[in-house]
């Protein structure tokens, strides 16, 4: 079968925050949607299949959400899909969309990420609802939450790999520092080691600024055939690679429960399709759900061979070598959980453009940028590698 | 604003975990031995980590070392080892000083499979 080439042709994100001005979801979908069809150059006639990524019907009280956009959109008529994958949800959407194109089954098709995990019920329904994200069982009826699993997934690598407080407090000041350059972030905040220490406890070490935000917001991108691509869209970035794998379910059941073994086979599944390594991403969007994952993340995806020492030599700051998380990540942009990974692949297609906001946008742009989102304690892990197009500003 | 209050009451049937279950709700750490590696998961696996599908349930001793704790908002709860078993398990730590590194399940005594571990008193030690 011939594979066909996939480009990003529009890509747009709401704010992410918590909305208090009498919007919905609906919105907000249409919103991010109506954006990114206009940077695509695009016509709504011309759009195949829309695919939504929405973590959980209990958010937005809809099921079958992707039919009801489809409808709000004024695509009635197009094939539509609902993806899910927990926090891995928006990654998914993208991967099936751009599987679509390169399969041949469509030429135009929008992804659409959005939740409303802020506003629409109270932070300790969402807390007990995520509990269920894991083996509902065996952990979630336990009690068990999402900050407790990540605690000790988080402490196990930390003890392997000499991870001390202050790390996650570096983490932690550069997403919110990179927050406050970006409009539409969440948590745009410059706050001291002192504040994050004074914070409350959550789940040790976890305290309340180590972790991100419940968020309402939404996000789009525009995939095309990269031969159906509108001309004026030649500077657009390519879909170079993705891969996605699975993990035990169960920590306790992991070799290693410190290690994202799931983001490690999908990273060199991506890498194989894009013929990259992860020493030629300069650019990444990570799944820091919590500091220490931020960590995790950059030791599974090969990013650093001693994550402590590249973080503090300043290797994944804004002028690094690899600039992590320029967006704010989802400590500092946020996290509406369906809009995540959307909004990673529409953020590294715009740096990878150079239209991303200017004080964030780098001044020399890498061949490859990386969006990584996973659900669960990395149970299902997602990744994107997009390229950059020969003739980007 | 739309307001909306919804009450849901699942039955859910636990199938093939029914053991475990129930052994929960007695305070027994039913776990699954492997017929062809001998591994023994707890919670159990379906699918043992070498492949095979076929186990047998087998009651552990119940008592585990905790190898990490986290505290807060929730509670406490742990990464732990069960006595006898090769996974390990995170559960609920219930009224386990931070001194103490090793616990026994306790029995949920509902119909909820809340795993939990619990301080070792004299009459259960050893
Ligand atoms: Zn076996």
């Amino acid at each position: 079968m011939k594979v066909r080439d996939v480009t990003v042709t529009g890509a747009a994100l709401t704010p992410f925050n918590r909305r208090k001005d009498g919007t919905g979801f609906r919105d907000w979908a249409l919103s991010a949607f109506e954006m990114a069809l206009e940077r695509s150059g695009l016509e709504r006639s011309d759009i195949d299949a829309l695919y939504v990524a929405s973590e959980s019907d209990f958010f937005h009280l809809q099921l079958n959400p992707a039919s009801v956009l489809a409808t709000e959109f004024g695509l009635t008529g197009v094939a539509a899909t609902r993806c899910e994958g927990g926090g891995a949800s928006g990654q998914v959407a993208v991967h099936t969309a751009a599987r679509a194109i390169q399969a041949g089954a469509a030429k135009h098709v929008a992804v659409i990420g959005v939740d409303p995990s802020a506003s629409s019920l109270s932070g300790d329904a969402i807390r007990t609802l995520y509990g269920f994200s894991f083996d509902a069982w065996t952990d979630g009826m336990t009690g068990l939450t999402s900050t407790a699993l990540y605690a000790l997934s988080f402490q196990a690598f930390a003890a392997e790999h000499g991870i001390t407080e202050a790390d996650l407090a570096t983490v932690t000041l550069q997403n919110r520092s990179n927050a406050c350059h970006n409009p539409g972030a969440h948590l745009p905040r410059r706050d001291s080691p002192q504040d994050i220490a004074d914070s409350p406890a959550i789940a040790s070490p976890y305290r309340r600024l180590h972790c991100s935000p419940l968020s309402d917001g939404a996000a789009a991108i525009i995939l095309s055939r990269t031969d159906a691509t509108p001309r004026r869209r030649a500077g657009a970035a390519r879909i170079a690679g993705m891969g996605t794998a699975t993990d035990h379910m169960h920590l306790g059941a992991r070799a290693d429960p410190g290690f994202f073994t799931a983001k490690q086979i999908a990273m060199q599944r991506a890498c194989a399709e894009a013929g990259a390594t992860p020493a030629e991403i300069g650019l990444a969007e990570l799944y820091d759900a919590y500091a220490g994952t931020q960590l995790q993340s950059i030791a599974a995806l090969g990013l650093s061979e001693d994550v402590s020492r590249d973080l503090n030599n300043g290797a994944f700051a804004p002028t690094g070598r690899c600039a992590i998380n320029l967006s704010g990540g989802l400590m500092g942009q946020g996290a509406p959980v369906g809009a995540t990974g959307v909004g990673q692949t529409a953020t590294c297609a715009l740096l990878l453009e150079g239209r991303y906001h200017p004080s964030l946008q780098p001044d020399t742009l890498p061949r490859y940028a990386l969006a990584d989102t996973h659900g669960g304690v990395c149970t299902l892990s997602a990744v994107t590698i997009l390229e950059r197009a020969e003739k980007a500003a | 604003m739309i307001s909306n209050h919804i009450g849901l009451d699942y039955a859910l049937n636990p199938g093939w975990m029914a053991p475990y279950v129930a052994g929960l709700s007695v305070g027994k750490a039913r776990a699954r031995r492997c017929q062809s590696c001998a591994a023994t998961s707890f919670p159990p696996l379906r699918v043992c980590t070498c492949g095979c599908l076929e186990g047998n349930w087998t009651d552990l001793p119940g008592t585990a070392q905790i190898l990490f704790r986290t505290t807060g908002l929730d509670g406490d709860f742990g990464l732990v080892h069960f006595d006898g078993a090769t996974t390990k398990t995170t559960l609920r730590l219930q009224a386990i000083p931070a001194t103490e590194t090793r616990g026994i399940i306790a029995a949920s005594g509902d119909n909820l499979p809340v795993l939990c571990l619990t301080a070792l008193t004299g009459e259960r030690d050893g």
